[in-house]
């Protein structure tokens, strides 16, 4: 695997890729305004979202937090070991990295199943569908860079591999986006009402 | 394995589970906690995990200018 070292001190290579970068930063935009959203319509109807919030296990809330940054610190371990050319420990790590992301998924389809049963839908109020929405959102994300992340394990795999490590970093920083919006997420939607 | 990975990845955790605990108090003042114990853990993973802290002084910029932005705005409304 080609390990070049980039000046990430130069404005235009940020580690990940300016493009990266960039989508981070729409993608911060996007969610914050919706949660924003979410804390004036809350204002509207306090009884509403606070005993909405009730209804959710903080607990899971909690225990898919813990996954998703031991996921995001495998991932930074991973890209430390693969600059080191140790593209074993890499590759054990990355597998890691996606099993805590595949934690992350199990524990949310199981909160998911008990809302659905419990008749909480997204049509239930507006605090369900401000809940729904950005969760699925966030899901879906959590897949694409689960996808992301399978493919730069089997392209680090190869002998002749042609992954370079700005291609495993650009990877490793969508990962690490997902945390960042769940880390916005989980407050407000499972502790602040 | 990377010593400040692990220090961030420790620390995250005992915030997080700070964070859940706040939250069952009944008293005023702890959303700011859990908004403030929120925003460190952002800048944790993005200086640390993301390696934020080598990049240009934009981007880092970019960062914290965000999470200002979102916690003002928060904490105005609520």
């Amino acid at each position: 695997m080609n390990t070049s070292v980039i000046d990430h001190k130069n404005i235009y290579y940020p580690p990940g890729g300016i493009l990266m970068w960039i989508i981070i930063y729409l993608e911060l935009f996007t969610f914050g305004m919706a949660l924003i959203a979410m804390v004036y319509y809350s204002k509207e109807e306090p009884e509403v979202f606070h005993n909405s919030r009730l209804l959710l296990n903080s607990t899971y809330g909690m225990i898919n937090t813990i996954f998703l940054l031991t996921s995001g610190f495998f991932m930074a371990v991973t890209v430390h070991e693969l600059k080191k050319n140790n593209k074993q420990k890499g590759q054990q790590y990355l597998l890691l990295t996606m099993l805590f992301g595949f934690f992350f998924l199990g524990l949310k389809s199981i909160e998911y199943y008990d809302k659905i049963t419990a008749g909480l839908s997204m049509g239930h109020n507006t605090f369900f569908s401000f809940y729904w929405m950005l969760t699925l959102f966030h899901i879906i994300h959590v897949l694409v860079g689960l996808i992301i992340l399978i493919s730069v394990y089997f392209g680090i795999k190869k002998e002749k591999s042609t992954t370079e490590i700005e291609d495993v970093e650009a990877g490793a920083t969508f990962w690490h986006m997902c945390d960042l919006i769940w880390l916005l997420l989980f407050p407000v939607i499972y502790l602040l009402f | 394995m990377n010593k400040s990975a692990i220090t961030t990845w420790v620390s995250l955790l005992i915030l997080t589970v700070i964070a859940a605990l706040l939250s069952n108090l009944d008293n005023k003042f702890v959303v700011f906690l859990i908004i403030g114990i929120s925003a460190i853990k952002f800048l944790g993973i993005s200086f640390q995990f993301m390696e934020l802290k080598k990049a240009h002084s934009f981007w880092k910029g970019c960062v914290f200018l965000f999470i200002f932005i979102f916690i003002t705005v928060l904490l105005i409304m609520i």
